[in-house]
């Protein structure tokens, strides 16, 4: 959790995360931008990992589809 | 060790296999009184895809003489199909005596308006939703459901109402067979899956070198091998364990040895050895998953094929099949039926479309290979006809063959000349003639039956036509400005329209629908616009010509309010495209791909189709009595065979008697 890469982000940006993450109750502006993150990206892998390999190969089972 | 009281029990609570479902307690639902003897018969065939202008030729030819004879005591007409005719649908109207508009299946493949997402139409899977983990394990608290979501009712439960006897066996889009009264038996076909959830997945092991996409294969799994010391290990797959967190695939490890010298091999699985020669199919094996150690397994059953042993070991293994014998998955009414049947025959393919089509598609069986296949399946149904029909004294009995289909699917190749993918040297040109003499006999037996109190109905679902050239839908919906993308990608399952500036879009093999505010989550094309939109596509869509051949690619457009009825019309694809003989929907618009190109060959093997336009790929009728109306349609079957036992047709259904209703005038 603590190791990987620095990461820019715009000032205006990272006030309103700031804000935010004060106002929400978060531990840290870092918490905040990481839990906002990986909800994002479950939701993507989900529907491409889980999702779109997994229908394809189901649909393309079918006779039908080559 | 395993206590089968214990894992019934648990089966109820704990089992979900990918799909989960629901097992309701008991098999009946209420008495209706003592079942009526009676000695009113009606037998229905089912031949699926069988058509009427092949059939009548080979008639002619002399090669059919229980179809000919039936001709000639009875009647025959062509059967108007569904629109779209493709199985499910078409299934559906004989069914419910409805049209899509009453039954709500529109097409193989459906798509979702929130999410876009594409699924198949007939059944709907859902895990469990209320669950506790422990540690690594997920307990369901509540059952999964895996439900048939073809609506309206099916004929036989006025039959079941009535106490009559019946068995439908195989009909397509029947799983999971709706719980029924005591007396139907019905045995589930197309639409069932295999133990992995899928419409049929086989494994293939070989050692020879495959490039990165000869690996990925769709309809089956490759697993490279290396034989070392004369054997090595590999995994066969089962269910997900959706039990375990991060739903893991079951397996069970297996060893082959093979033999340094000579062409054999042997399969060790967990309890049991086969001994294989080249080019020899095993037995059916029976195959356990474990869910929960000791307690818990899932019972499948696979064939091994030992294709090759060197210079390459290949080796071919069956999609693993849901066991009839114990059934992981609601697959037969009563529960025990598929049971009983696999104590008369032995185990039997339960997988919906038995024949790998996928596997000859991709060259992992060749052409005699997939016949052997194929050959195996008719086997079987043969020995399950002969048992239905040598205990049918009363009530109605409903069989079918999908062979006829399947093979012309694959083998149209073999005999049109004008086919991309015509080949003159193949000497399984007469392999399509031939699957109708064997239906021919089938019927034969069915004749013999006939007594004074025995009507005797003969259907196919729709007819057949070569698919010459696949169309992209979704591509001249772009080019023509009223679908847009997000990337100059081909995408998938429409994961790069830009909805925002997206107003039609193609999905599934006939469907054309309209990004509409009121239905699709991102809808933009407002109510008002609909009909002019619709009005300008369809007249576009007639004028479309192949630039290859000028040929017109698309006949026929149908607008669904215009032929669908019923409460489900306005999930409907708001067009219908009906392609025009030697033209379907390619597999890439289908599955919400955009290629760069508007058509192309067909190349593949899977040759001839009939996802065209619905009056030209009509089915068959034949019955011993004479067929009264003039233009019978799928449709028509369930009032008839209602009719047959003196009950009226069901409310709903949009057909009448084809024994007594003239239907003139009827345009379809």
């Amino acid at each position: 959790m603590f190791g990987g890469s620095k990461v820019k982000l715009d000032k205006d940006l990272l006030d309103r995360c700031k804000k935010h993450a004060e106002e929400a109750g978060y531990s840290s502006v870092e918490e905040f931008i990481t839990y906002a993150l990986e909800k994002e990206l479950r939701k993507v892998e989900k529907r491409s990992r889980d999702g779109e390999e997994e229908i394809t190969k189901r649909l393309k089972g079918l006779g039908y589809i080559e | 060790m395993k206590d089968d009281n214990k894992v019934s029990m648990l089966k109820i609570a704990f089992f979900v296999i990918g799909l989960t479902f629901l097992i309701a307690a008991g098999g009946c639902t209420e008495n209706k009184g003592s079942a009526e003897a009676t000695t009113k018969k009606v037998l229905v065939l089912g031949f699926d895809g069988m058509d009427p202008k092949i059939l009548k030729n080979l008639v002619e030819e002399g090669k059919l003489p229980n179809f000919e004879l039936l001709m000639e005591i009875g009647d025959f007409k062509p059967l108007a199909t569904s629109i779209p005719p493709q199985s499910p649908v078409a299934w559906a109207n004989f069914i419910t005596g409805m049209n899509p508009g009453g039954h709500g299946l529109f097409d193989f493949i459906h798509r979702d308006p929130n999410t876009m997402i594409p699924y198949l139409s007939t059944t709907k899977t859902e895990s469990a939703d209320k669950t506790i983990s422990i540690g690594s394990w997920i307990i369901p608290l509540s059952s999964g459901k895996v439900t048939l979501l073809r609506q309206g009712s099916a004929f036989w439960e006025y039959l079941g109402k009535k106490g009559i006897p019946t068995t439908i066996f195989r009909v397509p889009a029947n799983f999971p067979p709706a719980q029924a009264d005591m007396q139907i038996y019905q045995l589930s076909g197309m639409g069932t899956p295999d133990i992995q959830g899928t419409y049929g997945t086989f494994s293939y092991y070989t050692d020879e070198e495959l490039d990165d996409q000869d690996e990925d294969i769709s309809g089956g799994k490759v697993f490279p091998v290396r034989v070392e010391a004369s054997k090595f290990q590999a995994k066969l797959f089962g269910p997900k364990n959706t039990l375990q967190k991060d739903n893991p695939q079951t397996f069970v490890d297996f060893t082959v040895f093979v033999d340094p010298e000579n062409a054999v091999a042997k399969v060790m699985l967990p309890g049991r050895q086969i001994m294989l020669k080249q080019g020899e199919w095993s037995d059916w094996v029976k195959v356990d998953f474990e869910i929960i150690p000791f307690l818990q397994s899932v019972s499948g059953i696979a064939r091994f094929y030992l294709k090759e042993v060197r210079p390459n070991f290949k080796m071919y293994v069956t999609p693993v099949n849901i066991d009839p014998s114990s059934p992981a998955l609601p697959i037969s009414t009563p529960e025990d039926y598929s049971e009983e049947l696999a104590r008369e025959i032995g185990p039997f393919y339960t997988q919906g479309i038995p024949e790998d089509s996928k596997a000859l598609s991709e060259n992992v069986l060749d052409d005699g290979e997939f016949l052997q296949q194929a050959n195996i399946v008719l086997g079987e149904e043969l020995k399950m006809f002969d048992y239905e029909l040598s205990r049918f004294k009363s009530g109605l009995l409903f069989f079918y063959f999908g062979r006829t289909d399947q093979l012309a699917h694959m083998f149209w190749r073999t005999m049109d000349p004008n086919h991309p993918a015509y080949d003159p040297t193949s000497k399984y040109r007469g392999l399509i003639e031939q699957t109708y003499i064997e239906m021919d006999g089938v019927l034969g037996k069915a004749l013999k039956k006939l007594d004074e109190h025995t009507t005797l109905i003969v259907i196919s679902d729709h007819g057949f036509a070569p698919f010459y050239r696949a169309f992209n839908l979704n591509t001249w919906l772009k080019n023509e400005g009223y679908a847009s993308l997000t990337d100059e990608s081909e995408g998938n399952l429409f994961l790069n329209v830009d909805w925002g500036k997206t107003q039609a879009y193609g999905a599934g093999f006939n469907g054309l629908y309209l990004n509409l505010s009121e239905r699709e989550k991102q809808g933009i094309v407002q109510p008002w616009e609909k009909e002019v939109l619709l009005e300008e596509i369809s007249k576009k869509l007639l004028a479309i010509r192949d630039p290859k051949t000028g040929e017109q690619v698309i006949s026929r457009v149908y607008k669904a309010d215009e032929v669908y009825n019923g409460p489900y019309v306005k999930d409907a694809p708001d067009l219908l495209v009906g392609y025009n003989s030697g033209y379907r929907a390619s597999w890439e618009t289908v599955l919400g791909k955009f290629p760069k190109e508007l058509l192309r060959d067909n190349t593949e093997k899977w040759s001839g189709d009939h996802l065209m336009e619905a009056e030209l790929v009509p089915g068959i009728l034949l019955s011993n009595k004479e067929i009264k109306s003039e233009h019978p349609a799928l449709y028509d079957i369930a009032p008839t065979i209602l009719a047959e036992f003196g009950i009226p047709k069901g409310e709903g259904m949009i057909g009448n008697d084809v024994f007594t209703v003239l239907n003139i005038g009827r345009s379809r």
